[in-house]
């Protein structure tokens, strides 16, 4: 039966609880919070709007752990991004300051993926440490001065315009969703990156070169975390050290929620953007249903336990 | 020479000019400060203001025993005028989340919006979308950039910033009889409050007490880091008379410092409440004295800011609440002052 509905659906069984999940909670608010504006637009926009850096982060987590390696250091890489880039635009383009911004994303998921492909460091020990080093280098590099984005055009791409009708934001989590379930699911380097998490000698032995595999999955959660950094930088018109780094838990649960190992050969990038979603709407709803700032947080702890308990269970079986 | 002589007397007049405003607290654009005291909605108005049938939103940067006064505070002004309080947020210290949930509160559409800034510079787009529907916003402490006082923004109530460094400056130096040699640890990051306390205790030091001399400058962003830094001071001096902690929680670790050192003789001032702290003091620990705001009078005085502006009367751009140096004869008081809240039993 969940071969069929697999077939049937493309969806792994294993991955619906995410998809069930969300739509209860989803319900659930729209029944409770009618009258609050829950259904509204412009909430259900701002969800989206609010969810998209993390979205892009937890789509290079997919990569990272569906390889069978973790990547904690993308919070970091978000702040060192925002700020290159905002530094750069205050003397430079835009495109300066975009390719900074990305650059630096990228350098340090290369850097992180050298150390963990090629000087087989375990990824956990190397992001931990690259996590530390570069929150101080997000600090040093403006001494903790925040620095304002004023370039229109960055902020209209990255952050609050729109095209036509739709915001940048709802079209960068397009973008990176679509981008990013073509690679995983319809490409030979995404069945390389399953095949190595799931075995990495019997993915050797089959030819597959494990160590670039490696190195690409770390460069683009680097890659990613750099694009959440443009992001962040665009929507708050600012870039700040302390950006992404209270991301770091929120991606990681939506991106397991969303049917993702954390031992590798088993991931979604539609399951990761389902999960970050459900997130931001706990958010949302919590807030809305007017509950204390403690009870939110307990009440959102628990749900994500529960929906990690029985993701993890699922994956088991 | 003509020249020279020309310029020392400009420097001197300007030194002049600049003592009385050092000598208080000024608003983050230099106004001038009025005592929450002079806050007050009008009675007569309460009948009137519930009839609208208005609301609040409370977005705070954090969660502490000071918010949880600065809440209660609010509330009850609120509740007085039948004004119910429809969303209450952490935004943990993180920028974006803060703009987060601005957006998701107005959904409920408050009237009115009390908010700690969490930098300017972030915090000026976050506001943006409140201010376009015309919710008033009352601020705490800090204020977004270029934000100009009163088209976009009622108030902002802040500590009697100047007070709180200068109180535990004098507490300090009483616990020293005037004389002695001081550590500084103050709070290394552009955080208005904190930075704005920081002086206020150093140039205290410098300009009232001839007889201290501040021998030891270190700044601290970790409050995790606070015994090492600690540790490090009474190093390279091991005869501090005392040391100064620009808040609580960093405070104790220097106390764990001086206990691991069997030291006994420095004292610490700091400020903001904080049991262990205050269980060391009354205990005739290093503690002498902590100093204190009133967070419970501050929320009041925020919700009346913003009632006030409802009611399109004018309210003064910068409000600061008194500061409250408590000691070991007046822990109990003190800590009724400042949260409205019995101390916790071990201190009483």
């Amino acid at each position: 039966m969940d071969r069929l509905i697999s077939r049937l659906t493309g969806i792994d069984f294993q991955q619906w609880v995410v998809y069930i999940g969300f739509l209860g909670i989803f319900l659930f608010f729209a029944a409770t919070l009618h009258d609050d504006g829950f259904l509204t637009e412009r909430n259900l926009t701002n969800i989206v709007l609010q969810t998209a850096p993390v979205t892009i982060m937890a789509i290079g987590l997919v990569f990272a752990l569906s390889a069978g390696e973790i990547d904690l250091s993308f919070g970091s890489i978000v702040a060192v991004a925002a700020l290159s880039a905002a530094v750069a635009m205050q003397s430079y383009s835009m495109a300066v300051g975009i390719a900074a911004g990305l650059g630096a994303g990228i350098l340090i998921g290369a850097v992180n993926g050298i150390l963990v492909a090629y000087l087989k460091l375990p990824s956990f020990l190397v992001t931990l440490a690259t996590m530390g080093l570069f929150a101080g280098i997000a600090r040093s590099m403006t001494n903790l001065r925040s620095i304002p984005v004023v370039n229109d055009a960055f902020t209209g791409i990255f952050g609050s315009g729109k095209l036509f009708t739709v915001p940048s934001l709802v079209i960068w989590t397009v973008i990176g969703v679509g981008l990013g379930h073509l690679i995983y699911r319809h490409t030979k380097f995404g069945a390389h990156v399953v095949a190595t998490g799931d075995n990495p000698r019997a993915a050797q032995v089959s030819g597959i070169k494990v160590p670039r595999v490696r190195f690409y999955v770390l460069t683009i959660s680097g890659a990613c975390a750099g694009l959440a950094g443009l992001l962040y930088a665009g929507r708050l018109q600012a870039a700040k050290y302390t950006l992404g780094e209270s991301d770091l838990m929120t991606v990681i649960a939506a991106v397991i929620v969303g049917g993702t190992a954390l031992n590798g050969g088993k991931g979604s990038v539609i399951g990761a953007l389902v999960g970050s979603l459900l997130m931001g709407m706990l958010n949302n709803g919590l807030i809305l249903m007017n509950l204390k700032v403690s009870d939110q947080m307990i009440v959102r702890g628990l749900i994500i336990l529960l929906a990690v308990a029985v993701s993890l269970r699922d994956s088991k079986r | 020479m003509k020249h020279t002589l020309k310029s020392i007397a400009t420097c001197a007049a300007l030194a002049l000019a600049t003592l009385p405003a050092m000598a208080q607290t000024v608003g983050p654009q230099g106004e001038t400060a009025t005592a929450t005291s002079e806050i007050v909605a009008p009675e007569a108005s309460i009948e009137a203001v519930k009839a609208a049938g208005h609301t609040a939103a409370l977005l705070w940067h954090d969660q502490s025993d000071f918010v949880n006064a600065v809440t209660a505070g609010a509330t009850d002004e609120f509740a007085r005028f039948g004004i119910e309080v429809v969303a209450t947020t952490s935004a943990g210290f993180d920028a974006a989340k803060q703009r987060s949930d601005i957006e998701t509160a107005l959904i409920k559409k408050p009237s009115i919006i009390l908010s700690l800034p969490l930098d300017p510079v972030t915090s000026a787009a976050a506001f943006k979308e409140a201010k376009a529907d015309g919710v008033k916003l009352v601020f705490l402490s800090n204020l977004p950039a270029d934000y100009t006082h009163p088209d976009d923004y009622a108030a902002i109530v802040t500590d009697d910033l100047f007070q709180m460094g200068k109180q535990a400056a004098d507490a300090l130096a009483a616990s020293m009889d005037g004389a002695g040699t001081v550590g500084w640890i103050y709070h290394d990051a552009a955080y208005y409050v904190t930075n704005q306390r920081d002086k206020a205790f150093k140039t205290t030091i410098e300009n009232d007490y001839p007889n201290i001399s501040i021998v030891a400058e270190q700044g601290i962003s970790d409050p995790a880091r606070a015994e090492e830094i600690a540790n490090a001071m009474l190093l390279r001096n091991p005869d501090l008379g005392g040391i100064y902690v620009t808040w609580a929680g960093p405070a104790e670790g220097v106390l764990a410092a001086l206990r691991a050192n069997g030291n006994d003789t420095t004292k610490i001032v700091t400020l903001d409440l904080s049991e262990p702290i205050a269980l060391d003091m009354v205990k005739g620990g290093n503690v002498a004295a902590i100093v204190a705001d009133e967070a419970y009078e501050l929320g009041r005085a925020m919700a009346a800011a913003g009632i006030l502006d409802l009611l399109d009367q004018e309210v003064p751009p910068f409000i600061v609440a008194p500061a409250v140096t408590v000691t070991a004869d007046n822990v109990a008081e003190g800590w009724m002052q400042s949260l409205r809240i019995e101390a916790p039993e071990s201190v009483r």
